[in-house]
């Protein structure tokens, strides 16, 4: 049983499999319960991605046998994550950092949107719309004419 | 057992010294190619973002249209399956084939019981007229991003369900081969190279969830 040939001296067993099987259910149920107590948005957008970090590295390490892997499976694990980080996050930075009118009129509030229901009359004073100041003045709401 | 040790050395192809460093081999290749995976799913994963950027209320909206409960479900068929191939690689390192065979025979049927979840989730949405793009047609939610947001989630969890499907091929044609009693203490790469695979469905979905349907 220790003469295999991908032992690296550290091999687990069914009893530390079925712990870290423990760990992901209650960590599943974590996410669940926040969701559920609706702590606001970014509280629940930072304890969803965190836990599923950690759930992520629970898998990468014992089930995939990162802990006993030699060196370059590890390697080849973490140049993936890290281009998927630059991928992600140059993207996201070259958004957040564009001039803020680029963005879809209405995408960050639906609030007085012409297509609700309960959206003010279109007369006086436009709605907070997102456009150039040199636009408010010939185009109310946004839209052209 | 001891047909192990007869069948080993036709194993080893003649450009590797011994087993040991073809099993490395194998298995850095797999890994290699596992990356290529996280970085097919990547570029979805950056769309996923640049839209949510865009269009943050529409996101928020639209994902809750979907279906928690099948999806939490999904989440914990998933990673029980993880845990039952884990258990499939320990067993065939140490030749009990018999083991591997109903270890990987449950991990199919977790499989099937995702896939079928899947399939009434989708279901529901194509119902209600929750589709991608002009197809969007649900009259309970209108605005801008929320078609965008059933576009990416068919597509990411289209790929993600191709992805369970060709895991359970794998493990069923190692598990045919395990009934043949061929892994042992000498050879099991075909049963960790498939389980590395059917892990990294897991881990893929392990995001797919909180994203798609929590936030």
């Amino acid at each position: 049983m220790t003469a295999t040939t991908h032992s690296e001296g550290k091999h687990l067993g069914p009893a530390q499999y079925v712990m870290v099987w423990v760990a992901l259910m209650v960590l599943t149920g974590v996410t669940l319960a926040v969701w559920k107590a609706d702590l606001g948005y970014s509280a629940r957008v930072a304890v969803a991605l965190g836990v599923a970090l950690v759930k992520a590295a629970l898998v990468a390490i014992f089930f995939m046998h990162l802990w006993e892997e030699r060196g370059v499976a590890r390697l080849t694990l973490v140049v993936a994550g890290l281009l998927v980080l630059l991928l992600i996050g140059l993207t996201l930075v070259d958004n957040a950092t564009r001039f803020p009118y680029a963005n879809p009129p209405y995408s960050e509030s639906w609030k007085d949107a012409p297509w609700q229901k309960d959206a003010p009359p279109m007369q006086g004073e436009p709605p907070p719309v997102r456009v150039t100041p040199a636009d408010r003045s010939t185009h109310p709401a946004g839209h052209a004419p | 057992m001891h047909t192990e040790a007869a069948a080993a050395p036709s194993r080893l192809a003649h450009h590797f010294p011994d087993m040991k460093t073809q099993e490395h081999a194998a298995r850095m290749g797999m890994w290699l190619f596992l990356s290529t995976e996280i970085l097919l799913f990547a570029v979805l994963f950056t769309a996923y973002a640049l839209y949510r950027f865009l269009f943050p209320v529409g996101f928020e909206e639209a994902s809750r249209l979907a279906h928690v409960a099948m999806g939490a479900t999904n989440t914990v068929v998933l990673i029980t399956s993880s845990l039952t191939v884990a258990l499939a690689i320990h067993y065939a390192r140490q030749g009990e084939n018999r083991k591997v065979v109903g270890l990987l025979a449950v991990t199919i049927l977790f499989g099937v019981t995702f896939m079928v979840l899947k399939g009434f989730e989708y279901h529901h949405h194509w119902v209600d007229g929750q589709l991608p793009g002009r197809f969007y047609s649900y009259s309970g939610l209108q605005g801008p991003g929320v078609s965008m947001y059933f576009a990416l989630y068919f597509l990411m969890t289209g790929l993600h369900g191709l992805h369970v499907l060709i895991g359970m091929g794998l493990l069923g044609w190692v598990a045919w081969r395990a009934t043949r009693n061929e892994f042992g203490p000498g050879y099991s790469t075909p049963v960790e190279l498939s389980g590395l695979y059917w892990h990294l469905v897991d881990l893929i979905w392990i995001f797919l969830f909180p994203l798609l349907y929590l936030l």
